[in-house]
């Protein structure tokens, strides 16, 4: 057996290491991260029964995390959090004193939806301003979004919105608010998480796993691992994108097959991601609310919507949503508010035609949806009030609409998309399926096993969860070894084929 | 002990575990499971590595001067000895070339030679020129020229990187010089390559080598790593190991090749057979030695030709399809190579080749691609790093004259994503330039050449290049190599017109010559008449006056 050279530099090199590199930040899927969680968890079991240094200790590992994730950015992150956090503490203050504090979040508001204006809406206007008077006319560079503001704006927001309701009383501590905004797991990709309910985690004097939650971490992390960096990435690297750049010709299977692929795609990307920070999470002892609930079985959008990035549509239902007023105001004003949200959600994925016509097609689908149940006698919001025979034409008409809606949402403008939907129509020879899939094959296995999983029932998933609880120790540990190793060799091989992709998660730009 | 108990322990654990068992995994080495190839997974590689990978490594090789000339200085000694030894010891001389001449074969002169007027590009072409930075009285890349328009036989080198892999550029310089000047034959193509390539101008199939790669030299046995040639690949193998070429006939210049020149090296004693249009053998016995060795073929055109080695084991590093006169062109393309691979070339290997192939008349140069970097305008290191490469050619290669050619244009993605000129191809292009001047070599602008024809954009959109913005294609290759046989063609016009204009003077000193000749002739015959008259009027004379007697 052949054993390892070390290099000579090695204390060198780990200082490297420690420092931020924009060629590669730091995800929960690196090695890195690995060898950091365990000098973390370590000091953590040391800290974890004081509850104050606890904070501190967690706050000051998410910090130089998110260093190692965004570097300079870290200023950005300081910045909204002291914002806010001032904020709530003037919020509770005019509380007190009888006034509504509306004006605290105003600015608020006003401040973390400029940040987001500034780095999604700059390039779009850029763009717009040099078309018509030239290119150059603006020379600001690229802006580039630092990675997961998205997420700590809003969850910023709802910090201060959550006070102006009195639902929840400001923090004490700067560095618990830090805790709160950064926690590492989620503070890349989420999820949100409900302030309420993490604060009183946060505040807990006994956080730490019991064993299930070990058992079930020990899933969530190999499960998450294998669909987002093996699934995803496959499908990705392999299939999506040469697909959608033009390189696998203009035949109408390559477009639909793309887009089968991408719906596939983000859902492994993203739900991936989302389960091995619920996974990390948890083997700290935190809870994190689940984000995906197999969303290609909803029945209806509506449903959807209710299992496809949970803690987003719950945050956009609870701040956005309710904010303009809800199904409060009448049937048309509800309609309205529903199209007006999904627009802005849109719009918050980039400011561009083709996020707007996503959130429009995902808007006006909610809106006719719930018009369908206010007509048509015995319509049922979700499929599992259904029989199946209404319930199987429901999940394909939905995942087809979803599947459009990718369509739109991967494209790079809506030429591509007309493009694409000509390729289907016009171009659309059946007998390329087969060579096709012959040479894509590793594609379409992994895309295979991606909707084979899917579509695999809740108590399977279950049952499975229940097992890797049951077996033990050494069966977790195998586990996580064995998804980190088929990774590994993943990115070997695509490495070898020379079309690495990519280490982000897709919605690392959003 | 409740199994609800809540314990850190555990989790730490776990993640200890992990750990260790992901570093773990790295002591699987790498295997092939079901057709699937593994890799090794070192979650530590970029603190460690393991040695048996490193066969996969590409190296950057290095010049080292002192070696170069001493290995010169090696062989020029012992090429001096045989030839004065030879006679006076008994010694047995080693065969370095073998020969097989068909019966049917005849010896056809191919070489043409076209007039100053059919070489003269039009009078409209952007011409780029070859810039001839040689200070000695003839230059030597005039004596180039001059060998082309003198209708001798020209050999050239090209060299280079994946821009000219698969033939692509050569294969259309190669067929304009052979229509203009004449010759057959696709030049040198390789036994085995270590991975799947193809070609345009030639079908290859080859099977039971052992193939290897000099960029990556320690995939290959030990023994063997100093045995490359700047063909860059080498294959080694025992009885059953067979290659089969077919030249295609893209271009009518290419097929109808007359001789066939198998570049081997046998050190052990082995027995090789050549087969001519699958039907026609011969078997040779190759004596061992460590020189390298050819076996030449004289036929009448052939459609293809294979190599099998019977007994022993052979280095085949590939044949030279091509004819005894007119111009031979051959591609040593080396992927990812950016021209330091002749510094891991055997500068021996590289000599003998140079003298069975009787002497390379020019070597290009064509590198750069692997090296330029959109955000770097300083190469300096690279400049120095040419010119140590020109000085490898030019001491392994001693007859022929060197041409750089600059790097080509390419696009790199801005942030948007969408394809810009790289920007910085000219200040590498200028490097390139600097180097061919202070080695005095000449040097042709190819960046310039390209943006002339609209850049790497405009060959993208004439479907001239691939979508990477960086590998031109076959209809690409041709364009430059139109560019490039420009200034060739303008100068060996301006010679041939030279020739030309000798010619005529020289015929009309001939003619002159002989008008004179034919004047004096007439000149001596007038006065022969004239005294034959007399003689004949003073014979007459006599005889009237005998008579009169």
């Amino acid at each position: 057996m052949e054993l390892p050279v070390f290099a000579d530099n090695i204390a060198e090199r780990i200082e490297t290491m420690l420092l931020f590199d924009e060629a590669s930040p730091m995800t929960l899927a690196s090695g890195f991260f690995l060898a950091a969680f365990i000098v973390f968890l370590t000091g953590y079991a040391l800290v974890r029964r004081a509850v104050a240094l606890r904070t501190i200790y967690v706050a000051a590992f998410s910090l130089y995390f998110y260093y190692k994730l965004s570097g300079i950015y870290i200023l950005l992150l300081l910045f909204v959090a002291f914002n806010d956090f001032a904020i709530g503490r003037c919020v509770a203050r005019d509380r007190s004193r009888g006034r509504s504090g509306r004006r605290w979040v105003a600015w608020s508001v006003a401040v973390n939806v400029g940040i987001l204006a500034y780095f999604k809406a700059t390039g779009f206007f850029v763009d717009l301003l040099e078309g018509f008077y030239g290119e150059g006319t603006l020379d600001i560079g690229k802006v580039v979004a630092p990675a997961g503001v998205s997420f700590f704006v809003f969850q910023s927001i709802s910090y201060v919105v959550d006070i102006y309701r009195g639902r929840i009383r400001p923090l004490g501590h700067f560095t618990e608010y830090l805790f709160l905004l950064s926690f590492f797991p989620k503070m890349f990709l989420g999820p949100l998480v409900r302030n309420d309910d993490f604060i009183a985690q946060m505040q807990s004097r006994d956080t730490a796993p019991s064993r299930e939650d070990v058992g079930r971490a020990a899933r969530l992390i190999a499960g998450g691992l294998v669909k987002y960096a093996v699934l995803a990435k496959c499908i990705g690297v392999l299939l999506v994108r040469p697909a959608f750049a033009g390189e696998m010709g203009d035949g109408g299977i390559v477009a639909l097959m793309a887009v089968y692929g991408f719906t596939m795609q983000i859902y492994c990307d993203f739900s991936g991601y989302s389960d091995l920070a619920v996974g990390v999470a948890l083997l700290m002892g935190f809870r994190l609310p689940q984000n995906f609930d197999a969303p290609y079985h909803s029945a209806t959008i509506t449903e959807f919507w209710r299992r496809w990035h949970i803690s987003l549509s719950t945050w956009l239902k609870d701040y956005l949503y309710i904010s303009l007023g809800g199904n409060r105001r009448g049937r048309l004003r509800t309609y309205w508010n529903l199209i007006v949200t999904m627009f802005l959600g849109g719009l918050w994925h980039g400011v561009g035609l083709t996020f707007i016509a996503w959130g429009l097609l995902h808007g006006v689908a909610l809106a006719l949806h719930k018009v369908w149940l206010a007509v048509v006698p015995g319509a049922k919001p979700v499929g599992r009030e259904m029989p199946w025979w209404r319930r199987l034409p429901g999940v394909l008409l939905t995942f087809h609409i979803v599947a459009f809606g990718w369509l739109l949402f991967n494209a790079s403008d809506m030429q591509q998309v007309a493009v694409m939907l000509g390729n289907m129509t016009r171009n659309f020879d059946a007998s390329q399926i087969v060579p096709f899939v012959e040479s894509n094959w590793v594609a379409f296995v992994m895309m295979g096993i991606g909707y084979a999983m899917h579509a695999l029932p809740a108590s399977f998933d279950r049952g499975v969860e229940r097992a890797v609880v049951r077996g033990g120790f050494v069966v977790q540990v195998v586990l996580i070894v064995a998804a980190i190793w088929c990774t590994m060799q993943c990115s070997a091989m695509l490495e070898a084929a020379d079309v690495a992709g990519a280490g982000l998660p897709i919605y690392a730009n959003f | 002990m409740g199994s609800n108990r809540k314990s850190l322990f555990r989790g730490w654990l776990t993640a200890v575990c992990v750990a260790a068992g992901v570093c773990a995994t790295a002591l699987i080495p790498p295997a092939e499971v079901f057709g699937v190839k593994l890799h090794r997974t070192n979650i530590l590689s970029c603190l460690s590595h393991f040695e048996s990978d490193e066969r996969d490594n590409v190296v950057e090789y290095e010049a080292d001067m002192e070696r170069l000339e001493e290995q010169i200085a090696m062989i020029e000694s012992t090429q001096a000895v045989p030839a004065a030894a030879a006679d006076s010891v008994a010694a047995d001389p080693v065969t370095i070339s073998y020969e097989w001449r068909t019966d049917d074969f005849s010896p056809v002169r191919s070489a043409r030679r076209p007039s100053s007027e059919e070489l003269r590009p039009s009078a409209d072409a952007a011409i780029v020129p070859i810039e001839d930075f040689d200070t000695l009285p003839q230059s030597r890349f005039d004596r180039f020229v001059e060998r082309l328009v003198a209708g001798e036989p020209v050999r050239i080198a090209f060299m280079g990187d994946s821009f000219v892999e698969g033939d692509i550029l050569t294969v259309d310089l190669r067929h304009e010089l052979q229509t203009l000047f004449g010759g057959r034959g696709v030049g040198f193509v390789a036994c085995d390559i270590p991975f799947a390539t193809s070609r345009k101008s030639i079908k290859r199939r080859s099977t039971g080598w052992s193939s290897y790669s000099i960029m990556k030299p320690k995939a290959a046995p030990e023994s063997l790593r100093d045995k490359f040639f700047v063909s860059g690949y080498m294959a080694e193998g025992g009885a059953g190991a067979s290659t089969r070429w077919e030249p295609t006939e893209p271009y009518p210049t290419l097929a109808g090749a007359t001789t066939a020149r198998v570049l081997l090296l046998s050190r052990d004693d082995s027995r090789v057979e050549l087969t001519l249009n699958d039907t026609l053998s011969r078997t040779f016995d190759i004596s061992g030695d460590e020189a390298l060795r050819q076996i030449v073929v004289e036929s009448a055109p052939y459609r293809s030709i294979a190599v099998k080695v019977l007994e022993g084991r052979v280095i085949c590093y590939g044949v030279t399809l091509g004819s005894d006169d007119g111009v031979g062109v051959d591609n040593f393309s080396v992927r990812s190579n950016n021209g330091h691979a002749i510094f891991g070339a055997s500068p021996v290997i590289n000599r003998q080749a140079d003298a069975l192939s009787g002497g390379y008349d020019l070597v290009v140069l064509q590198y750069g691609l692997n090296i330029m970097q959109a955000s770097q305008r300083n190469y300096s290191k690279y400049r120095d790093q040419l010119r140590d490469m020109i000085s490898y050619a030019e001491r392994c290669f001693p007859s022929a004259a060197i041409l750089v050619m600059g790097v080509s244009d390419r696009c790199v993605k801005n942030d948007d994503g969408i394809y810009v000129p790289i920007g910085s191809a000219d200040a590498l292009s200028a490097y390139q330039r600097a180097a061919a001047d202070s080695c005095h070599v000449a040097f042709w602008n190819t960046y310039e050449a390209m943006r002339s024809m609209g850049g790497m954009k405009g060959f993208v959109a004439n479907k001239w290049a691939a979508g990477d913005y960086t590998h031109i294609n076959y209809g690409g290759g041709r364009a430059v190599a139109r560019a490039l046989m420009l200034p060739l063609r303008e100068m060996a016009a301006d010679k041939m017109a030279v020739r030309e204009r000798a010619e005529q003077a020289e015929r009309r000193r001939q003619m002159q010559i002989e008008e004179e000749r034919r004047q004096r002739e007439e000149q001596m015959q007038q006065r022969l008449s004239v005294i034959r008259n007399m003689v004949d009027s003073l014979a007459g004379d006599t005889l009237t006056f005998h008579k009169e007697e």
